[in-house]
């Protein structure tokens, strides 16, 4: 499937029919749950149960072949998001549209389009073997006889679990589990795939080996588009071409990952190699405008300083003055990229979550 | 969703075997309990007299159509919310009516098994099918399934939305037993609660089955029949409305994969 071949068209408000260059399209999206279901509080409120909001008028784009990741800590709204653009939830106000389709207006259409692989384990029959659930699933997804069966062993062999297709899920380890939701959101070749913390119930080498999948195989190999939520710094910084951050039901950051190491940066880091230390010297930086913190480690040939400073960029030359003037011996100055946890602190830590 | 239903069931053998056995118990304590009741007309078809084996074989034997319609959807929808497949089902580019129709596939199958393994212990029994017209017995059976699937059907909705409904598998059970004429006939009951049976569709498809087993044509039954279509065709659509709705509500409240 050839980059840009899946680009869909629309009719704009005026009539005129234009290319639609976004395979997802969230315009305004605002969801909110009622607080408890009971009869008795439908009863006493007279219908109009409290709401809690957990999407607060969320609007993005994702383009055609893009892996893009959402990212946000636990209870940030990633999964109510990727269920609203799976049609599993209706939004209050706001506008889905997959491929040029209104999800609202055609459910089917775009659910045709589409898959959802969430790390749920619970999404499958525990007593049924692999075979027969990919079996159910792919039914579903509309494939029947021959074609189903080529399909299942496409995809299996796909994740490598051609070997356990005739064993019960229940026998499945987290890592099979796992790759099984793979492959049934591969079964129906579905252009676009919401992937839910795939990774969260995993070993870290599992992880890598699934990370790498979506962005080798399903990204760049078969050109699908992604959207990954996660709560995985590496995850998004590590394999997304966009990273949404998502906190509180909003989106408060949105770019390629180095572009939001610069934009949202909260300190520079440097690591200054030092000849020796005296010892009231790291007293003695810590006085220096713009200098916030300061650890000294020994290091094979002398002395590591790795020093956090005010972003603004004058502090690196109050420090080196301060260090000349103490008369110590400067062998080695190396900027450390800013980390991705300053970024996402720094723009979702609230002290609620 | 057939072989899917069919490998699960099969995969519970205790609870498959067993519900066998409780058929033989069934049928076995209502012949010995026949024993003990004189034949009368009333038990019989257009006024001939029959045993009361004869009379409540038939009715036991076919009220699981009835009960497999109004259990078999709901228990569907319950099972994949505490499985938690509903998501994962719901997600798929399947339209509703497949998706919740198609529950009943299984269940009737195996109802229809069980029904014929009831009727040929009951015939090793003593009871009479020599005058079976099949057309007729087929007609009512199909009509039975297809009027009483949308009142399962609604019943799923509930589950949609609530969670759990024990409540309406036991009231239509409760009624089933008093008014439509399984244990004892319609006829024994006061004048006025007669209205009731007649309002009730497992009275029809009961009629209608036992004039089939006693050589009753279609036409002869038509008045039956033709109740039991009208409210098929009534309640179909109605089901089907209720259920998409029931599923939307759940989309909006985020209850679909909650149980």
């Amino acid at each position: 499937m050839a980059t840009g071949a899946a680009q869909a068209w629309r009719i704009s408000e005026n009539g005129a029919i234009r290319a639609s260059p976004a395979a997802v399209a969230v315009r305004n999206v605002t969801k909110s749950f009622p607080v408890t279901l009971s009869i008795a509080a439908w009863v006493r409120y007279r219908g109009a149960v409290p709401r809690r909001t957990v999407l607060h008028d969320v609007s993005f784009e994702v383009k055609h072949g893009e892996l893009f990741g959402l990212l946000g800590p636990n209870g940030a709204g990633k999964t109510t998001l990727l269920k609203t653009l799976a049609t599993l939830c209706i939004p209050e106000t706001g506008q889905v549209v997959i491929s040029g389709i209104d999800a609202a207006k055609q459910p089917m259409a775009v659910k045709e389009k589409i898959a959802l692989c969430s790390s749920e384990e619970r999404s499958f029959y525990f007593r049924l073997t692999a075979r027969e659930n990919l079996r159910f699933f792919g039914s579903l997804a509309g494939l029947f006889g021959g074609a189903l069966e080529a399909r299942i062993s496409d995809v299996a062999s796909l994740v490598d679990l051609s070997s356990a297709l005739d064993r019960r899920y229940d026998t499945f380890s987290s890592g099979m589990r796992q790759r099984l939701a793979f492959a049934r959101a591969l079964l129906g070749d579905p252009d676009i795939i919401f992937f839910d913390e795939p990774t969260r119930a995993v070993d870290p080498l599992h992880a890598r080996t699934l990370r790498t999948f979506i962005r080798e195989e399903l990204t760049s190999r078969r050109h699908k588009t992604v959207i990954l939520a996660t709560n995985s710094l590496e995850e998004a910084w590590g394999i997304c071409d966009t990273v949404a951050i998502v906190h509180n039901g909003r989106i408060v950051a949105k770019g390629a990952p180095h572009v939001l190491d610069m934009e949202f940066t909260r300190c520079l880091r440097y690591r200054i190699t030092l000849e020796s230390a005296p010892p009231s010297l790291i007293e003695t930086l810590e006085r220096v405008s713009g200098v916030r913190r300061i650890t000294l480690q020994e290091a094979l040939n002398g002395v590591d300083l790795s020093v956090e400073l005010e972003p603004d960029g004058h502090a690196v030359n109050s420090l080196l003055a301060a260090l000349t003037a103490s008369g110590v011996m400067v062998l080695g100055l190396r900027s450390e990229n800013p980390q991705p946890l300053d970024v996402f602190a720094g723009l979702t830590h609230d002290g609620t979550n | 969703m057939f072989k899917r239903d069919a490998a699960l069931a099969l995969s519970y053998d205790w609870e498959f075997w067993s519900t066998w056995l409780g058929l033989v118990i069934q049928v076995l304590s209502f012949y010995f309990i026949s024993r003990l009741i004189a034949p009368s007309p009333k038990y019989g078809f257009g006024g001939q007299a029959a045993g009361y084996f004869q009379f409540v074989a038939i009715n036991l034997a076919f009220v699981r159509f009835q009960s497999t319609a109004v259990v078999c959807f709901q228990t569907a929808i319950r099972d994949d919310q505490l499985a938690g497949t509903m998501e994962a089902i719901m997600a798929t580019p399947t339209s509703l009516p497949i998706i919740v129709l198609s529950r009943g596939l299984w269940a009737f199958t195996l109802t229809l098994m069980q029904v014929v393994v009831f009727l040929l212990m009951a015939v090793a029994l003593g009871l009479n099918l020599t005058h079976v017209n099949l057309l007729s017995a087929a007609t009512f059976t199909l009509l039975t399934i297809a009027c009483m699937s949308p009142v399962g059907v609604m019943a799923a909705a509930s589950i949609m939305i609530f969670k759990r409904g024990a409540a309406s598998s036991f009231i239509m059970g409760g009624m089933t037993q008093l008014f439509g004429g399984v244990y004892f006939p319609v006829s024994t009951l006061p004048h006025v609660l007669q209205y009731v049976s007649w309002l009730m569709p497992i009275t029809h498809a009961l009629n209608g089955i036992r004039g089939a087993v006693h050589g009753a044509t279609v036409v002869q039954l038509a008045p039956d029949a033709v109740w039991l279509a009208i409210a098929a065709i009534v309640l179909l659509p109605i089901s089907l409305w209720s259920f998409s709705r029931a599923v939307e509500r759940a989309k909006i409240d985020g209850s679909l994969g909650l149980y």
